[in-house]
């Protein structure tokens, strides 16, 4: 089972596209059906396949939910695996990361919970127009190399939007 | 994590922070980004008519060890040929700062940096 697509754990068809609150139904579901309590009293061996079962699930659950990893994940079952560690050399874009950054810095720094809101308004524009432009492109092998850029692009977003949410938290301390 | 004492020191003193023009052409930008973490480093390099980098600054977001990594290649540019600066390990960087293997590729983009810098300056130069 651990050797199975994320996707044909959920009964999907690999797709960018997804429904987030349909997968999450569909995810507690499944949980509920390998839950661990439930083969308490089963052999050994049930138990130990119950609890690989759901390990598998969550790991697919934990992917396919997520934008960047989602993308990344498809890459790799298309026949482009990318390391998870590299340099990114999109110097429009990472110049347009710092000046986000140094943005928020500011609103830090002005303890400026209104100007959270314009902030994230723009982080959520930008990364659904990201998304779009994946959905776009990821299964056409000739945009390959396009398609990496816009998920390693989603990953920079999807952690600009941790360190909003961080500063959120601090703020409303 | 702990980090090194090293790493502390940059962290809370930061050498050569800030930036120089972009549209200087004695001025060579390496601008340069690790997705997995979202750390954005930028490192900004003048070089005089022989070829030496005469100053040197760097702005980064991202964790301790990725500011460390940046701050430690400005000072040691300083005072180098581009040539010479180029030769600069993402190894060195790690052994100095004293950087657990997890953190190891915040030195590499710190090494991509200097890379960047200097292949913009010699592009703005017509050396390429």
């Amino acid at each position: 089972m651990g050797t199975l697509c994320h996707y044909a754990l959920f009964d999907l068809k690999p797709a960018f596209r997804l429904d987030l609150e349909q997968l999450a139904v569909r995810y507690r579901e499944l949980a509920r059906g390998v839950h661990p309590d439930r083969f308490a009293d089963a052999p050994e061996r049930e138990q130990r396949q119950a609890l690989e079962q759901s390990a598998a699930l969550n790991e697919a659950y934990q992917t396919l939910k997520s934008a960047p990893r989602r993308a990344r994940y498809l890459l790799a079952i298309s026949g482009h695996e990318v390391p998870q560690e590299i340099t990114v050399q999109d110097p429009v874009f990472l110049l347009q990361q710092m000046q986000w950054r140094e943005e928020l810095e500011e609103l830090q720094e002005n303890a400026d919970i209104d100007g959270i809101v314009p902030f994230k308004k723009r982080l959520k524009a930008a990364q659904a127009s990201l998304e779009d432009d994946f959905a776009g492109c990821w299964d056409n092998p000739a945009e390959h190399e396009q398609a990496e850029r816009l998920m390693r692009r989603m990953q920079f977003l999807d952690k600009l939007g941790q360190e909003v949410r961080q500063l959120e938290e601090r703020l409303d301390d | 994590m702990a980090y090194s004492e090293k790493v502390i020191d940059h962290y809370e003193n930061p050498r050569n922070v800030g930036k120089l023009d972009k549209n200087d052409p004695t001025v060579g930008t390496g601008m340069v980004g690790a997705p997995a973490c979202g750390d954005v480093m930028q490192l900004q390099i003048k070089v005089n008519d022989l070829g030496v980098i005469e100053d040197a600054k760097f702005k980064t977001y991202g964790c301790g060890s990725a500011i460390a990594s940046s701050s430690l290649a400005t000072e040691w540019m300083k005072g180098k040929t581009i040539d010479e600066a180029e030769t600069i390990k993402n190894t060195q960087l790690a052994e100095e700062l004293a950087l657990p293997p997890v953190k190891i590729h915040c030195s590499v983009l710190a090494e991509d940096a200097i890379k960047a810098a200097v292949r913009d300056y010699r592009q703005k130069k017509g050396l390429l």
